[in-house]
């Protein structure tokens, strides 16, 4: 038996307040999206920060190995409970999605371009069936609950050689089901 | 005084086993290979392929490039294991009380054996022929007080022969040898201790050796005195380690009995993780543990395993198995019948030694037990996949740069950092006044962090490539940045800040960088600005990181 509660996973921070209901449903797939250096990654962070703060296990799978393990943990990830499988060969992608679907609650995942559609098909079920989160980074060619798009960054404190990269305005785009049916246009303050 | 103890060592141990399996290979140039940080490094060579100048610790690549024709094989533990078994059954023949260390090593103490055969080298000579007789003549046998020093011992005798250090010459017999030997009875945090130790002028285990104990465990820490008590050839535990109270021990009962390794082995490492779990309760460490298991037939197989440092449950699950595959398992080709005539009904693990733990068990994860237990499993299902090393954890440690200042540590090892958060206090003065790594990048830390960083070029409003001289100033101020891995290729910098100068290990001229980082807000096509950090050494550009 599963409560009601235990469906969605509170999301903290400035992420949470454009969310509907400020949480994200277990068992769905949350598409996250944007050009390099819009913040895409940092929204990622954010979703898996929200697993280890509800005491559960978060993980990412990468196709390279670029993933900033520091970012990661200013993020707010406890990061001993949080995995990353690095330089994972685009062939075996879909599997290792659905073997960690089985046993962690959020997943971040970096989708191969072309992946094929029949494998998130696959992952959407799994993860429906598991009560897990899949955060799909990069083109989703499947349904998704919540996409999110980070639409560019403004970093207040950096002039022409004054001031340091320290504050930021963040920008995402949110659109989905239920409650977010409208488009959400803030700003994150991730500083 | 540390128990006199002979090792007998078979060098190149790999590679005999890989040949025991396939003799085509016999006079073929070899290369063993582990796949370690560095990727594929060879760990044993043939004499062959040694006299073409492949040593271990060399890459794959340059292995092949030195020795055309060589035969690359990867280490698989449990074929070494299990050839190593027919060399333990003659041990045993001689001595009951033998510790495996590794495939191709065995220690044991001379005590009762040198007695009755009339001496150490007498005593290793019949040894040498035991082993011989199986067929291995390069083995070494060596003799010292203490398995350290036996261990270098086995190493400077000549192959097939012995080499005995006299009875209480075994600090002088350790202090010529270069502090690098230390990292062999523990790789990893060893190899760092020895580095340092090189660097602060300390080349021998003499010198270290003569240095006070206090300074010792004050300056490098629990880790620092146990090499310090190698050094001085007194390797046994101050304490001797406590009988293990018969708890401890961890039984399970095998029905129907297991014939296949896989069903034993399945039994056994459910019984580790249980020893494991109860010794960690009890802030304990096992370095030592005996394997027994009894057959349907009634025989009793006994095998003790030695790990340096702690054993993890993964390690002795790793052992486990190996042994299994010794006692299960005959040859290919018959040379070596199985040990166990039936199927296995008991399995049993002893731990034959336990310290008081020292901060080397597994971290305390938090979280929910069985939320933890399920992520455990299917992290251990995607290593099966994809190898141990392919899923890491981040250890956030000391450094001045993003990618320095977090350890990429294989799931399931020690989270430990390499490098201290603080800088070291030189003695007296007071601890807040050092800067922790002074010029460090400050935060926030950037979410891509690039390894390889992807060549670029940062050009001043000139076009001229922009540098930064020793003292840290630059050439322009930044203009322009190029790379391939940014949207359009890069464009016009809106903003920036640094240079942050660092010159990075100045004391020694080999690994000696001087680099400097630059912080930059790149003005993308769309109008939006994309935040890097860029680092620029000997005049090249490269794009550490992106603040995505």
């Amino acid at each position: 038996m599963v409560l009601a509660g235990e469906m969605v996973l509170a999301v903290p921070g400035p992420l949470g307040d454009l969310l509907p209901g400020g949480t994200v449903q277990r068992g769905t797939v949350v598409a996250v999206d944007g050009d390099p250096g819009a913040g895409a990654t940092s929204v990622a962070l954010q979703l898996a920060a929200a697993a280890t703060a509800a005491g559960e296990w978060a993980a990412a799978i990468e196709l390279d190995a670029s993933l900033g393990g520091l970012a990661a943990g200013e993020a707010g990830i406890a990061l001993e409970r949080f995995a990353v499988v690095r330089r994972v060969p685009p062939a075996r992608w879909a599997a290792v999605a659905a073997a960690l679907l089985d046993g962690i609650s959020v997943v971040l995942a970096e989708v191969p371009a072309y992946a094929r559609v029949g494998d998130t098909r696959r992952l959407l079920a799994r993860a429906r069936e598991r009560g897990a989160v899949l955060v799909a980074m990069g083109p989703w060619p499947a349904e998704a609950a919540l996409r999110l798009r980070a639409e560019g960054s403004v970093w207040r404190d950096l002039d022409r050689g004054v001031g340091v990269l320290a504050e930021r305005d963040q920008r995402v785009h949110v659109d989905g089901r239920g409650a977010a049916a409208r488009d959400h246009v803030a700003l994150v303050d991730a500083g | 005084m540390a128990e006199r103890t002979a090792c007998l060592w078979c060098p190149d141990w790999p590679v005999v086993a890989l040949r025991a399996r396939d003799p085509s290979l016999d006079h073929a140039a070899i290369a063993v290979v582990e796949r370690g940080e560095r990727g594929l490094v060879v760990i044993a060579a043939s004499t062959e392929a040694a006299a073409e100048g492949v040593t271990s610790g060399l890459r794959r690549r340059e292995a092949e490039a030195r020795c055309p024709g060589l035969v690359v094989a990867e280490a698989d533990p449990q074929v070494e294991a299990r050839a190593f078994e027919r060399v333990a059954c003659a041990v045993e023949t001689f001595t009951p009380r033998f510790v495996l260390e590794e495939p191709g090593r065995i220690s044991f103490p001379t005590r009762g054996p040198s007695r009755y055969f009339g001496g150490d080298t007498a005593m290793a000579v019949r040894f040498l022929d035991a082993v011989g007789a199986i067929g291995i003549t390069d083995a070494r046998v060596g003799v010292a007080d203490g398995g350290f020093a036996a261990m270098l011992a086995a190493r400077a005798a000549e192959p097939g022969a012995a080499y005995v250090v006299p009875l209480g010459e075994s600090p002088e017999f350790l202090a010529p040898w270069p502090v690098a030997v230390l990292e062999d009875p523990e790789p990893g945090e060893a190899a760092e201790l020895a580095d340092l130790l090189v660097r602060l002028g300390l080349r021998t285990l003499g010198a270290f050796a003569a240095l006070p104990d206090g300074a010792v465990l004050g300056r490098f820490g629990s880790a620092g005195t146990r090499a310090h008590r190698f050094a001085r050839g007194d390797d046994e535990a101050t304490a001797p380690p406590a009988p293990p109270p018969p708890e401890l021990i961890e039984t399970a009962e095998l029905d129907p009995p297991a014939v296949h390794v896989e069903t034993a082995a399945f039994a056994a490492k459910a019984l580790a993780e249980q020893l494991m779990a109860r010794l960690g309760a009890l802030g304990l460490a096992c370095t030592r543990v005996m394997i027994e298991a009894e057959t349907e037939r009634g025989e009793r197989l006994t095998r003790c395993w030695r790990h340096e440092g702690a054993l993890t449950p993964a390690a002795l699950a790793a052992r486990v198995r190996w042994q299994l595959e010794g006692w299960l398992t005959a040859d290919d080709d018959g040379s070596v019948e199985e040990l166990a005539t039936s199927g296995l009904v008991l399995l049993r693990l002893v731990p034959d030694e336990v310290l008081p733990a020292t901060g080397r068990q597994l971290g305390f994860w938090g979280g929910d037990p069985a939320a933890a237990d399920r992520a455990g499993r299917v992290l251990a299902r995607v290593q099966g996949m994809l190898g141990h090393p392919a899923v890491v954890t981040a250890v956030p440690q000391g450094g001045r740069t993003p990618g320095e200042r977090v350890r990429w540590v294989p799931w399931g090892d020690p989270r430990e950092p390499a490098r201290p958060f603080e800088a070291v206090a030189a003695p007296g003065a007071n601890a807040r006044e050092i800067p922790p790594w002074p010029g460090a990048i400050p935060a926030p830390a950037p979410a891509r962090v690039f390894d390889p960083p992807p060549p670029a070029d940062l050009l001043d409003a000139a076009g001229e490539v922009v540098t930064v001289s020793g003292r840290g100033d630059p050439s322009a101020p930044p203009a322009r940045l190029r790379c391939a891995a940014l949207p359009d290729r890069g464009g016009e910098i809106a903003a920036w800040a640094g240079p942050w100068a660092h010159d990075a290990r100045w004391w020694d001229r080999r690994t000696r960088v001087r680099r400097a980082y630059w912080q930059v807000l790149v003005a993308a096509p769309d109008g939006e600005r994309v935040a890097c950090l860029v680092a620029v050494t000997a005049g090249h550009a490269a794009l550490e990181a992106i603040y995505d």
